[in-house]
């Protein structure tokens, strides 16, 4: 980056916090993805001011910018693939307000997820989303890729809790988006349209997002199964009977020796595959669903049913499954997590396509996710040095994101788009909805500085 | 040959294991701090993957950015990718020292560690030349500088204990046991308890023999070498580990007593890492089987109870490379706890990081002063009267911060606490 405009960065936040020197540029370089791009500078501002500066100065000369909440993106939105401003928000990171009498927190996008679901729980209330990877990512990082998580299920994702953004558009100017009374708006719902954006359509400066109570009370259960089918036609089973549990995550026998190698839990490492269940509700309600669970498992020839007696033992085991991910890296060393969704009544079905296609191309494939919304997370397990085998990665991602589709699915539930599902992208909203989604991105960001190569910006892949 | 290319090989293993999740963020005390990602592990280890990729050399800002960092393990027992970024990290200490060489004063630092008879004759005149550098802080903790000496690891704010006018090492080598003999053992004492806190070294022994242990103290052990190595000097490193494995197989033992965890760290993990002579690495491995950590070691062959009333209210301070390091945090609270008259109240955080982190609270001291903060808020909020810790470093850092905001509570090793409670003579209660 040229002197002047480091000057320019330096006077609008302050020369400790623009970093040009390479070594603090590689650090910059990489999200929870494969790929580096290494940025220009880095910037790291600490007021909604100082971003407007920041775009303005970016729109003025041209300059690319790459919005960065913790980087544990799977997907890649916060690689600087184009070089640029890598704009890291962690420094905007407080807790403005839980107002418990509206049950709305007001919260700037560098608050740690875990962060702002301890604070609200302190207050006496509930905020669900809760991504795996909670302890690390942030609130900003959430909204722009509309993280979901474990209770997806019961309580839906990220993208259920906004009732308003403040947001910095590509010219630097400042608007609000939604309210913090009721998320209404006169005219559309362009919260609904930031929110999974990942940092292409604006840069997201403040949040007010909607609490809810605290369930009364809460049974964790784990289901022990000797086929993955068998698990995955429980979920469907449970779903259709009509008991929506708070939770329901799958598990096939990798993660959970991975996991177990990791965390020394005692999950059972010789189960072909294992649900994590969780019911809540008023204590009465929260019996009779387990019950009715452990009936549904047992008909869908579960070998085993365990019941959390204690806290401490319920807690272990969602450790256990917040871990599954990055414990996966114990397997092989490069890990392309894939976040493909399917209607949860073809859930068998695609558990068995998944299967088909890691043999088909000799590649070895975990799965795990939140079963509950069909979502499912297939990883395949490689290293990206072997490149022959790399290549079979590749075929095999394709081929898993056409039958997602032809189940009805989508290419992602929760993860994102980024640079590396931008390429099918078209596959999934077509020819037209890519047109018209890439005019709603050329009239809001007309140079195309903000966050470029990813989403509807990268260049898509020919339908084979 | 490049220095990167004599490494490369070594490293792609690990740093292949990173998936670069970032769960390393929620861990990182120096991360909790600074907030960048260039003090993350993830950072480093991208860092040192962009130097086998070729895409960075070597430099001095690297160099700076992979010595901003406690080796506290933290990252290592977080990583769910199980990256062993605590050997990533040394190696890469390694070869920016061949590259660009140790910080001057640093290495004359490690050359007089290795002379030991140097450095203790430094310290014979040593006591009467601090007295010129250093003065008595006003509150009786210790010294401050007279002068800023930030090259010999001196800060003008920072309070250091007087070093002992007669180092531990200049008590008789061999202590027969109280009563049978049970075991024979080796204290190796490391140089913060021979020459900064002998009375907590005394402590250890005299506990060991009341155990009926028979407690010897090599006469040729050198300074364990962490510092040199941790800094990447590891020719220095190694001499000092073959002195020591020398110096430690030359008797037969039941076992290796220490009292610095980093000491035991580096006899029990470390020096496997930075030794090379196949032959030295065979007796090294059956010396490593015999360390253990004071309390570890009680624990084991079962401690006499014969414990008097202690009325003290404690807090237990983990010390990074006891707890993640050696694996010991449940003897010392057991032992502890089993003192009548001991309230014994956990702190938050116990396992975290103090900001010591050997050379690190010289270079970053700031940062340090952070860290500690958080610890002695931690500590205070327990309203214990001594804060227990098994780590002499911990201790002069603890007691540095505690110093600077006046805090009543003491810092004690815990061998000190379980000496008084076995009521040992000129061990007296402490308050
Ligand atoms: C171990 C692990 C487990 C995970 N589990 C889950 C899970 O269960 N569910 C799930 O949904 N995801 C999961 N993820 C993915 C990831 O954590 C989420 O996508 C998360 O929301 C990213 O947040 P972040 O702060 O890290 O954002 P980043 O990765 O830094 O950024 C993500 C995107 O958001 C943009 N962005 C960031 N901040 C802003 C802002 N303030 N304004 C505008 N754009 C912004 C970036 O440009 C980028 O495109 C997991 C990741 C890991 C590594
Ligand atoms: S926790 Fe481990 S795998 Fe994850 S980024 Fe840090 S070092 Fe890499
Ligand atoms: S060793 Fe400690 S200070 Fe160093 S990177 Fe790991 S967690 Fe951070």
């Amino acid at each position: 980056m040229r002197p002047p405009v480091i000057e320019e960065l330096s006077s609008l936040v302050g020369r400790e916090y623009v970093m040009d020197k390479l070594e603090d540029r590689i650090c910059y370089s990489c999200d929870a993805t494969f790929r580096s791009g290494v940025p220009e500078v880095v910037v790291r501002p600490g007021s909604v001011e100082e971003i407007m500066g920041i775009v303005r100065l970016a729109s003025r000369r041209g300059i690319p910018i790459t919005p960065r909440g913790a980087s544990t993106g799977l997907s890649g939105g916060a690689v600087p693939i184009k070089g640029g401003i890598c704009l890291d928000l962690t420094r905007l990171n407080r807790i403005l307000e839980i107002d418990v009498v509206n049950r709305v927190a007001t919260v700037e996008p560098g608050v740690i997820t875990d962060d702002l679901a301890s604070a609200v729980s302190r207050a006496g209330l509930f905020y669900p989303p809760d991504p795996s990877s909670s302890k690390v990512c942030t609130i900003g990082g959430n909204i722009a890729e509309c993280a979901g998580g474990p209770r997806g299920v019961k309580y839906g994702v990220t993208r259920d809790y906004v009732l308003g953004l403040e947001v910095v558009l590509p010219s630097g100017d400042l608007v609000q988006v939604g309210n913090p009374v009721d998320g209404e708006m006169s005219g559309p719902d362009w919260t609904m349209l930031l929110v999974g954006s990942e940092g292409t359509l604006g840069i997201v400066t403040r949040i007010f997002l909607r609490l809810v109570d605290k369930p009364a009370t809460k049974k964790t259960l784990l289901a022990v199964f000797e086929t993955l089918e068998d698990a995955a036609t429980s979920v469907s089973t449970l779903i259709a009977s009509g008991t929506i549990p708070t939770t329901l995550e799958i598990m096939d026998n990798l993660t959970i020796r991975a996991v177990e190698d990791y965390l020394k839990v005692g999950l059972p490492v010789a189960a072909e595959a294992i649900l994590l269940i969780e019911v809540d509700g008023a204590p009465s309600a929260v019996e009779k669903h387990c019950d009715h669970v452990i009936a549904v498992c047992k008909r869908c020839n579960a070998s085993d049913i365990q019941v959390a007696e204690t806290e401490d033992q319920a807690d272990k085991l969602w450790r256990a499954r917040r871990a599954i991910s990055p414990a996966c890296g114990r397997i092989n060393p490069t890990k392309i997590s894939e976040d493909a969704t399917v209607p949860r009544s073809q859930l068998p079905a695609m558990v068995r396509r998944i299967k088909e296609i890691a043999t088909k191309y000799d590649l070895k494939m975990v799965v795990f996710g939140h079963a509950g919304d069909g979502n499912l997370h297939p990883n395949i397990l490689t290293n990206k040095h072997n490149l022959e085998e790399m290549q079979r990665v590749e075929r095999a991602i394709e081929e898993l994101f056409r039958c997602t589709l032809e189940l009805g699915g989508t290419l992602s539930g929760e993860h994102g788009i980024g640079y590396m599902k931008a390429p099918f992208l078209e596959w999934e909203t077509g020819r037209d909805g890519f047109a018209l989604a890439r005019q709603v991105k050329d009239s809001v960001d007309p140079k195309g500085l903000l966050n470029p190569g990813k989403m509807f910006s990268a260049i898509s892949q020919q339908i084979t | 040959m490049k220095t990167t290319d004599k490494y490369k090989h070594d490293w792609q293993e690990q740093l292949a294991k990173c998936i670069r999740c970032g769960t390393c963020r929620s861990v990182c005390p120096v991360f909790a701090v600074t907030g960048n990602e260039n003090s993350t592990a993830r950072g480093k280890v991208r860092l040192i993957e962009a130097v086998t990729e070729g895409d960075l050399e070597l430099t001095h800002e690297m160099q700076q950015r992979i010595s901003q960092c406690l080796m506290c393990k933290a990252c290592v027992t977080g990583c769910p990718s199980s990256v062993k970024t605590d050997w990533l990290f040394l190696d890469a200490r390694k070869a920016l020292a061949e590259e660009n060489s140790v910080p001057f004063m640093k290495k004359l630092a490690f050359t007089s560690l290795t002379y030991r008879w140097l450095f203790e004759k430094a310290l014979g005149a040593g006591t009467l030349l601090q007295r010129l550098v250093l003065k008595d802080s006003p509150d009786g903790r210790g010294m401050v500088s007279r002068i800023p000496l930030p090259a010999a690891g001196l800060n003008a704010r920072r309070i250091i204990p007087p070093l002992a006018t007669k180092p531990l090492r200049s008590n008789p080598l061999v202590l027969k046991p109280r009563g049978p003999r049970r075991a024979r053992v080796a204290f190796f004492t490391g140089c913060m308890l021979n020459y900064v806190y002998p009375d907590a070294g005394k402590a250890i022994v005299d506990i060991l023999v009341h155990n009926g242990i028979e407690v010897t103290l090599p006469i040729d052990q050198y300074c364990c070498g962490t510092p040199a190595f941790t800094s990447g000097d590891f020719p220095v490193g190694r001499y000092l580990a073959e002195r020591n494995i020398e110096a430690l197989s030359k008797q037969p033992l039941d076992a290796i007593i220490t009292g610095c965890p980093s000491c035991g760290l580096a006899l029990k993990h470390e020096y496997g890492h930075i030794i090379d002579d196949p032959r030295l690495k065979e007796k090294w491995t059956e010396i490593a089987t015999k360390v253990h950590d004071i309390t570890q070691f009680l624990v084991e062959i079962g401690h006499r109870e014969d414990f008097h009333e202690v009325k003290l209210k404690l807090t237990y301070h983990d010390p990074c490379h006891l707890v993640r390091g050696m694996g010991v945090s449940q003897e010392p609270r057991q032992m502890l706890k089993a003192i009548p008259g001991i309230d014994f109240v956990e702190m938050a955080h116990a396992d975290e990081c103090c900001g010591a982190g050997g050379t690190f609270s010289l270079s970053y001291y700031d940062i340090s002063r952070q860290i500690n903060d958080k610890k002695l808020d931690a500590a205070q909020d327990t309203n214990a009267q001594v804060l227990v810790t098994g780590c002499s470093v911990c201790r002069m850092h603890i007691d540095d911060g505690l110093s600077r905001r006046q805090g009543t509570i003491k810092v004690r090793h815990t061998a000190e606490i379980l000496a008084a409670a076995y009521r040992i003579p000129g061990k007296e209660v402490i308050s």
